[in-house]
């Protein structure tokens, strides 16, 4: 391979892997706009996604287009249970007491996916047959293609959502400013519920689009959400566009990356570059300081 | 009687209670698992002056204490460095790995320093398992001495309990004398009002940052002394369950409060030799625990028996007991 | 004249909204100097940007001759300036007594390992803490108090914890963001009396106040903000007479500064 090759190689895994860190990323900033705390369940989702589609491939005998419907709204179910379930009713309001909440029930989460679907890897078919697809030297699958074009798919559907429908308004209003949405008669509850349903439905979905390319196991989604949040913080945490570019960002550089590195350490790299942006701009590589009010 | 007198008169119960068990111990299995209680409570001890006082919660301090646990193993093991030596300098470097996390993450708003910590703990463990020369992989480290000390070796169940509890009621009485101090009150004054706290002239990221250290010194030592008593030590034992666990501890017995940590330690500790499936179902029973608990018990067990307690007092009426 | 705090041509915007547009004025020391203005006019955004929280975007603030502006909030409290908040910020979990021994942080020292091991340093300092906090409490007549937790104190009681907390460690000078709003007419008048007591000690004062009678009872000096700019400044008497406040606090009735002022709140 040439080196012009190997960078076209590189660019296209890194833009597959990006685009799912990004949709974690969008899952991250959806929830934190409505209420303020990280979700450490983002993760979890995409692990689920990934675990449903298979259930209902391999156990219900679905075809495709309707299982990857039916696990997409099955994780953004989850969501919403998680949110009305644990989130609503917890006693304190204090955001460290509603975070851990979230990290309890991603482990509580993981420890029902280990039951049900066990230990080991399983393996999750790509949504159309695997051939081999050549493009300015780099390899790859269909399912890079679907990766890509799904995620743009998905941001384009989120940005209508969000510009153009009632409920997007609405619950971009309670992200402004909760009072005065609530003044104004928004259900700000319900909108918040919305934001983990959504939320669920995007780390579902990327759990269904990514699992076939990776691997799929109880606990694929882990290193994942680490990486989607990663994203968010590059990004400016709460930007949606942030969150996008963080994602791409992020995993363009974590591919470019492994060419000089071993990739038994291929992990340590988001993590390093995390510390090293927050290190020198501690707002993201997008976001403006955010100042206090007194 | 002062709040210092009280502490002093706690501590003062559960040295006696400390130096009595043993007496009470037949089986020898029963000390070892109050050794590893003593060895929790050092990290959840440490752990706690984050939580309760910098407002910050770290889900890396199994981390940490694999640091302590590997570094001093390490160095006695393969270099030949006296134990203590050893521990001593696993905490030295487990205080700047904190600092190195901790200063970007910790002036921030907002919890920053949870994934971070998280993440380090995740590139921790990936350490340990790849670097195998030097950590033995996943069937981990073997044959690490045991602490000698004055002329005593602190090998067996019973010699190793007066030293794992001497560390753990002076870690304890460290704790509580910085709490107690102008540190302390500026420490606990930026929980409430981080404004407020720099405009008397706390250094509150300075301040947090040193508490996170401190923390991280706490569970380095915890570690070490892990290592030294049972002489083998594998990645699993630090992964992110564990930080968890510890987090969990501290909870259950009541945020930044020092003997809600001890009692989350002293409960939570022998739970999983008590129930035997516990192993296979430990996600779903701490996850559970800790929801259900957060959901309804933000304050803890010790939050429960304040605000329960004067209902058990003389003035209560109704019920006959 | 000797200024205790001299403040040049300070500019402070959030977004497109211009908080502060080149304000200067000073506070002579010993003395107590008042800012007064409409709501919105800026006089929270200048103490901010005097006591370090937020750094000016032009301009500069000058303490004791030496620049403050771009030092963080706890620096100056080392360097002799507290300051108290509009929005009240005790620490709610903290006794009375412990807010105030808060408030000599910055005149003390002793650290992490003083402490932890309690060295004899260590345990002079805190008793010297102790004492002075104490007598803080009596000059402000909170000595009863000194257990309870603050959260639960009255809203004036709240205020007098903040206020011993600003004085406790003898500073050079306070700066009070509206030290009697919300207090009742026999509070407002107690704490007129104490804010003179201060100024007999040789203190020096700036207080962000609306309740005019306050402001003309105790302060030697008053500088007049309207949307951001200074519009007047001078003693008591020749602002009461100054036409052009007189025109905005009888004109601002009608005209928009109120509505204006609550729309950016919002
Ligand atoms: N953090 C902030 N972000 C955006 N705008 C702000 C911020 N702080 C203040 N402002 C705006 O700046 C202007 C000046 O506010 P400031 O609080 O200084 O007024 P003030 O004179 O103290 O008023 P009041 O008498 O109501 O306390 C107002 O229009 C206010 O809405
Ligand atoms: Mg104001």
């Amino acid at each position: 391979m040439t080196g012009g090759e190997q960078l076209a190689q590189y660019l296209m895994s890194g833009l597959t892997t990006g685009s799912i860190y990004a949709l974690v990323a969008l899952g991250f900033c959806l929830i934190h706009k409505a209420t303020h705390i990280v979700n450490f369940a983002q993760g979890d989702f995409l692990s689920l996604g990934g675990l449903m589609m298979y259930s209902l491939l391999h156990w219900a005998g679905l075809p495709a287009p309707l299982a990857f419907v039916l696990a997409v709204a099955a994780v953004a179910l989850v969501g919403a249970a998680l949110e009305r379930l644990a989130i609503r009713p917890a006693k304190s309001r204090d955001a460290m007491v509603l975070i851990f909440i979230t990290v309890a029930a991603s482990m509580f989460m993981r420890g029902i996916f280990k039951e049900v679907w066990g230990k080991q890897a399983l393996a999750m078919p790509p949504l159309s047959p695997d051939v081999a697809l050549k493009f300015l030297g780099a390899t790859f699958t269909p399912q890079n293609l679907w990766v890509l074009g799904i995620t743009l798919a998905a941001i384009a559907l989120l940005s209508f959502f969000f510009r153009a429908t009632l409920t997007g308004k609405a619950m971009r209003a309670v992200a402004a400013n909760p009072r005065a949405a609530a003044l104004m008669g928004i259900d700000t509850d319900r909108m918040v519920l919305y934001s983990f349903a959504l939320a669920g439905a995007l780390g579902g979905l990327a759990g269904v689009i990514i699992t076939p390319i990776t691997t799929l196991n109880y606990q694929v989604g882990v290193m994942m959400g680490l990486k989607g949040f990663a994203s968010a913080v590059l990004g400016g945490y709460g930007s949606f566009t942030g969150a996008i570019a963080g994602g791409l960002a992020l995993g363009l550089l974590e591919s470019l990356a492994t060419g000089v590195v071993s990739s038994a350490y291929k992990d340590l790299i988001a993590f390093v570059i995390l510390l090293a942006v927050l290190f020198v701009r501690p707002g993201g590589l997008l976001g403006r300081a955010q100042q206090v009010r007194v | 009687m002062s709040r210092g007198q009280v502490f002093y008169l706690q501590m003062g119960c559960l040295g006696l209670a400390v130096l009595l068990a043993p007496l009470f111990m037949s089986n020898p299995y029963y000390l070892n698992v109050l050794n590893v209680v003593a060895l929790n409570v050092i990290a959840v001890t440490g752990l706690n002056l984050l939580i309760g006082f910098a407002g910050a919660v770290s889900l890396g301090h199994a981390a940490f204490i694999g640091l302590g646990a590997y570094l001093s193993g390490m160095l006695s093991s393969i270099w030949g460095w006296p134990p203590l030596a050893a521990a001593l300098a696993a905490a030295v470097l487990a205080a700047l790995v904190a600092l190195v996390i901790g200063l970007p993450t910790l002036r921030l708003e907002g919890n920053y320093l949870v994934m971070a910590t998280l993440g380090f703990n995740l590139i921790v463990g990936i350490i340990m398992l790849q670097a195998d020369q030097y950590t033995g992989g996943p069937s981990g480290l073997s044959g690490i001495e045991p602490v000698r000390l004055l002329g005593m070796t602190f090998s067996d169940d019973q010699s190793f309990y007066w030293l794992a509890w001497a560390v753990a009621l002076l870690g304890l009485a460290l704790a509580r004398n910085l709490a107690a101090s102008r540190v302390g009150r500026g420490l606990r004054a930026l929980h409430d009002s981080p404004l407020a706290a720099a405009a008397v002239g706390v250094p509150t990221a300075n301040y947090k940052v040193r508490v996170f250290v401190l923390s991280a010194v706490y569970a380095s030592i915890s570690g070490s002394l892990y290592a030294h008593y049972f002489g083998i030590i594998t990645p699993r034992t630090f992964d992110i369950f564990r930080s968890v666990e510890l987090v969990t501890m501290c909870l259950v017995g009541g945020m930044g409060s020092l003997w809600g940590g001890f009692i989350g330690a002293a409960f939570l500790t022998p739970l999983p030799q008590a129930l035997h499936v516990f192993d296979q179902y430990k996600d779903v029973f701490y996850g559970g625990l800790l929801m259900v608990l957060l959901i309804r018990e933000p304050e803890g067990l010790v939050g429960a028996w304040r605000r329960l307690r004067p209902r058990f007092g003389p003035k209560a009426t109704g019920r006959p007991a | 004249m000797d200024d205790i705090l001299a403040v040049e041509n300070l500019s402070l915007s959030f977004g497109g909204l211009q908080a502060l547009d080149g304000v200067s004025f000073s506070a002579p020391r010993g003395l107590v100097t008042a800012i007064i203005g409409p709501n919105g006019a800026g006089k929270t955004s200048a103490i901010n940007c005097m006591s370090g929280v937020y750094r000016p975007q032009g301009g500069r603030v000058m303490l004791d001759g030496r620049q403050a502006s771009g030092a963080p909030q706890h620096v100056l409290a080392r360097r002799g300036l507290t300051r108290t908040f509009q929005n009240l910020q005790v620490f709610a979990n903290l006794s009375v007594l412990e807010n105030v021994m808060v408030g000599l942080h910055a005149v003390t020292k002793s650290g992490f390992l003083g402490a932890m091991f309690r060295l004899p340093g260590h345990r002079a300092e805190e008793r010297a803490i102790r004492e002075r906090a104490l007598e803080m409490l009596d000059f402000i007549g909170l000595a009863e108090l000194s257990g309870q937790p603050a959260g639960q104190l009255s809203y004036g009681d709240r205020k007098r914890v903040e206020l011993a907390r600003a004085l406790v460690g003898r500073p050079k000078l306070v700066l009070l963001d509206e030290p009697v709003a919300g207090l009742n007419p026999a509070e407002t008048e107690e704490m007129g009396s104490i804010l003179l007591k201060v100024r007999g000690t040789g203190v020096s004062l700036l207080l962000v106040e609306h309740d005019m009678a306050l402001v003309m009872r105790v302060s030697d000096k008053v500088v007049v903000l309207h949307f951001g700019r200074k519009i007047a400044e001078g003693t008591p008497h020749e602002i009461q007479n100054h036409p052009e406040v007189i025109a905005t606090y009888l004109g601002g009735r009608e005209e928009p500064i109120n509505g204006v002022a609550e729309a950016a709140h919002a």
